[in-house]
């Protein structure tokens, strides 16, 4: 009797949670009618990663406030096996457009985009060459590139430092753009600074191994320090915060060059350290794709975010502005549209194709 | 068969294993990719020294040799295993330290005193975990959720160091938690006997869950009100703190490298030289002659289990407002692993878990240091250099050790 009861509560437990385990999903608004409807799967950091899930719904959002005819929601991945079901289910559920998060979710999209030629499907950080797949990356390193100038030219001990989360080309290409760029003010103004924590030709450097651990960061921040490093900068999510937290403590010795998005919105506890922030403007180009394909253009093909398109750009100096000098300003000004024009060419193998 | 398994005892295979290692430090590290430029010790801000690495490497490789053979000839005695070993294998690094310096992309200085610095850093959580697990085991219970322990503790300190805007307040919690989390240990592993591994595994992913819920839920939209405790300001002993190199290494931390010292000889005295420490180890040896001399087992072993997760509560505290750092999900990422490691490979013993931990924390600090100035050695290869030094040190050097004869038994009068 009493085992039978076990079993039943047991089995009651198992159905309660195999109920709670469905993707959990949120609609962004409840509208009817012809809208249109754009509809992401987030990757397994979550909405609230602060970084490109986070960017990714943000433009999801900036896209419905520019027009009232667009209708949002998400589904989030708890786990890498759930990219499939849950793209399965956003087909199901007839979204007009369909926004795969990251590039980890790269083989998902393709395998639904082939089952389902009619749907249209967009991606981030990843490039499917199929009609209905709308490829959405950004080459950080032309951005990556003027933060490395800027770092060379600000250095008062000629060394200044990079350290990335892992060693992945989305993290690589901002360590490689940085190693240009300060690679190029050494030409430029016959210096010698050094580059800790990347090189660009051996493809080597120091990587923290997590992008949530913080006290990593920290200790990695002091360990530059202490080789005389005075600009830093961390690609490494979260755990770059520790790097900002012992710069904070350095009292103005120390700067940090953020990512992603600009350090004086999203981590503005440490704006006072933050020299400029490498922007990735995942929201602006994903607002753009869904206000576009609200009017009825076609989204096909791919989208590359560069300095020329303000995909990817350099954030406001914020309180380095009046420390910035402003010759050095005009140098990266000039230097933004050297790129732009191509005259300067950046060589980081993780740029997209 | 007999005489060659007596010929082989551990000193000479560890012997033979060091003429080869040292042989190969030579030949590759000062022969066929040699190191070319020379290395700096910087000391202190303005002492350094300069030295050709090459001949310096192939010294040391030729000390790990003559230790080597010195052991196969000689020093046969199990008295002089770890001296040799420490001497061999520690020439061992500094020459691969030295060699990855010489051949660095950018820089050929070592600053010693940030390595030795960030050794201790890296080294203190792992140092309170294992104390943790010295009182708990050395009593009979196996603490498998130290892990747990330390998360909780870091939790706590930064919720209520926040809620409360003292960071002593946030101290204090964090160890109460922790023993919250022990006392659970301590309840079903005594009363109820589970099975302790397992129970301890189970405990650790309470931990995860119940830290990370509160973290989504409450912390993490809320940063400024939960989730932004200060910090332990450093405090620099006076006069000690002056001392070159071993000053700013030793004497300008915050509490927690202090209170981390202060408790491995804490510990070691009260456990070998007080009547509750015979208490303790009589518990865990041999639980049945302890009581019947009367010590009342089951409650020391809930006094010390739930004294080891306060320990490992202050422990977890130093990852949040010992260094000034927002919590974060599962933000101990194993370290309570490590101090589990630390704990066998010290033998039971504080201090020796002390230098175990300080072994795998000049490991985490040299690979960081070799990977920031572009050694030739891959980052990849350099990032698992302090989790193969401890998997080495524990199954390597150790040899056969011997937990408390009663660890992870529980005591049931009969």
């Amino acid at each position: 009797m009493r085992i039978v009861a076990v079993l039943a509560i047991g089995g009651l437990a198992l159905s309660a949670a195999a109920c709670g385990d469905k993707p959990s999903s949120n609609n962004g608004s409840s509208g009817n009618g012809k809208k249109y409807k754009a509809c992401m799967v987030t990757d397994v950091g979550g909405i609230d990663d602060k970084s490109f899930n986070t960017s990714a719904w943000q433009g999801l959002q900036d896209a419905k406030a520019a027009n009232g005819n667009i209708e949002i929601k998400y589904s989030a991945s708890k786990a890498e096996t759930d990219y499939q079901p849950n793209l399965n289910a956003l087909v199901t559920e007839k979204c007009d457009l369909i926004l795969a998060v990251g590039g980890l979710m790269t083989d998902a999209t393709k395998a639904a985009a082939a089952a389902n030629p009619a749907q249209k499907f967009a991606i981030i950080d990843s490039n499917i060459p199929a009609a209905n797949v709308y490829s959405m990356q950004f080459n950080t390193a032309q951005a990556g590139f003027l933060a490395g100038y800027l770092a060379a030219g600000s250095s008062k001990s000629g060394k200044v430092a990079t350290w990335g989360g892992l060693k992945i080309p989305p993290v690589t290409i901002f360590m490689d753009g940085f190693a240009e760029g300060v690679a190029h003010y050494n030409k430029v103004k016959s210096k010698t600074v050094a580059v800790l924590g990347w090189d660009n030709k051996s493809q080597e450097g120091l990587f923290a191994g997590s992008f949530t651990d913080q006290n990593k960061g920290k200790q990695l921040a002091e360990q530059l320090v202490a080789q005389g490093a005075d600009v830093i900068m961390p690609v490494a999510g979260g755990a770059g915060l520790g790097t900002a937290s012992a710069a904070q403590a350095s009292g103005g010795k120390t700067s940090v060059i953020w990512v992603d998005a600009d350090g004086c919105k999203s981590a503005a506890q440490y704006c006072d350290v933050f020299m400029t922030t490498v922007v990735k403007n995942i929201a602006g180009a994903v607002k753009d794709a869904v206000v576009a394909g609200a009017d009825g253009k076609a989204l096909t093909g791919a989208f590359t975010g560069v300095l020329g398109n303000n995909g990817v750009s350099l954030a406001p100096y914020n309180k380095f502005d009046s420390k910035v000098p402003a010759e050095l300003k005009t140098e990266i000004d000039a230097l933004k549209k050297d790129i732009v024009d191509g005259k300067i060419k950046i060589e980081s193998p993780a740029q997209p194709k | 068969m007999t005489t060659v398994a007596q010929f082989w005892n551990r000193n000479r295979i560890a012997g033979a294993v060091y003429v080869l290692l040292g042989l190969l430090a030579v030949l590759y590290f000062g022969v066929s990719n040699p190191a070319k430029n020379d290395v700096t010790l910087r000391l202190t801000a303005d002492t350094s020294l300069t030295f050709g690495a090459r001949p310096v490497i192939i010294v040391l490789g030729l000390v790990t040799v003559a230790v080597g053979v010195a052991l196969l000839a000689v020093l046969t005695a199990r008295s002089h295993f770890a001296w040799t070993a420490g001497v061999a294998l520690g020439a061992l690094v500094l020459a691969f330290l030295f060699w990855g310096t010489s051949l660095a992309k950018t820089l050929h200085t070592i600053p010693v005193e940030a390595l030795l610095y960030g050794t201790l850093i890296a080294a203190t959580p792992l140092i309170f975990g294992a104390l943790a697990g010295v009182l708990c085991e050395r009593s009979g219970v196996v603490n498998i959720n130290i892990e747990g322990q330390l998360l909780v503790g870091a939790f706590a300190g930064a919720l209520v160091g926040t809620m409360t805007k003292s960071v002593w307040a946030g101290l204090i919690a964090a160890g109460v938690c922790g023993a919250l989390m022990a006392a659970l240990l301590a309840v079903f592993a005594i009363k109820y006997l589970v099975d302790q591994v397992v129970l301890g595994v189970v405990l650790n992913v309470l931990a995860f869950g119940i830290t990370g819920v509160i973290y989504e839920r409450l912390m993490q939209p809320n940063a400024a009100e939960y989730n932004n405790a200060g910090q332990f300001k450093p405090w620099e002993v006076p006069g000690l703190s002056d001392i070159p190199l071993l000053g700013p290494v030793l004497f300008r931390h915050n509490l927690f490298v202090y209170l981390a010292l202060a408790l491995v000889a804490a510990i070691t005295f009260a456990l070998f030289y007080t009547r509750w420490g015979l208490r303790t180890r009589a518990v865990g040896e041999h639980p049945t002659a302890a009581d019947t001399l009367g010590i009342k087992v089951r409650l020391v072993r809930y006094r010390n289990t739930i004294m080891g997760g306060f320990v490992a509560g202050l422990g977890g505290a130093m990852l949040t407002i010992g260094a000034g750092v927002t919590f974060n999900k599962e933000m101990t990422a194993g370290k309570g692993f490590i101090a589990l490691a630390a704990l066998i490979f010290g033998r039971w013993s504080p201090v020796g878990a002390m230098l175990a931990a300080l072994l795998f924390g000049f490991a985490d600090a040299m690979q960081q240091f070799l990977s920031s100035v572009i050694s030739p050695v891959p980052s990849q290869f350099l990032q698992m250099a302090p989790y193969l030094a401890t998997l080495f040190a524990v199954a390597g050097l150790v040899g056969k050790v011997r937990a408390p004869a009663a660890d992870g038994k529980p005591y049931v009068k009969g």
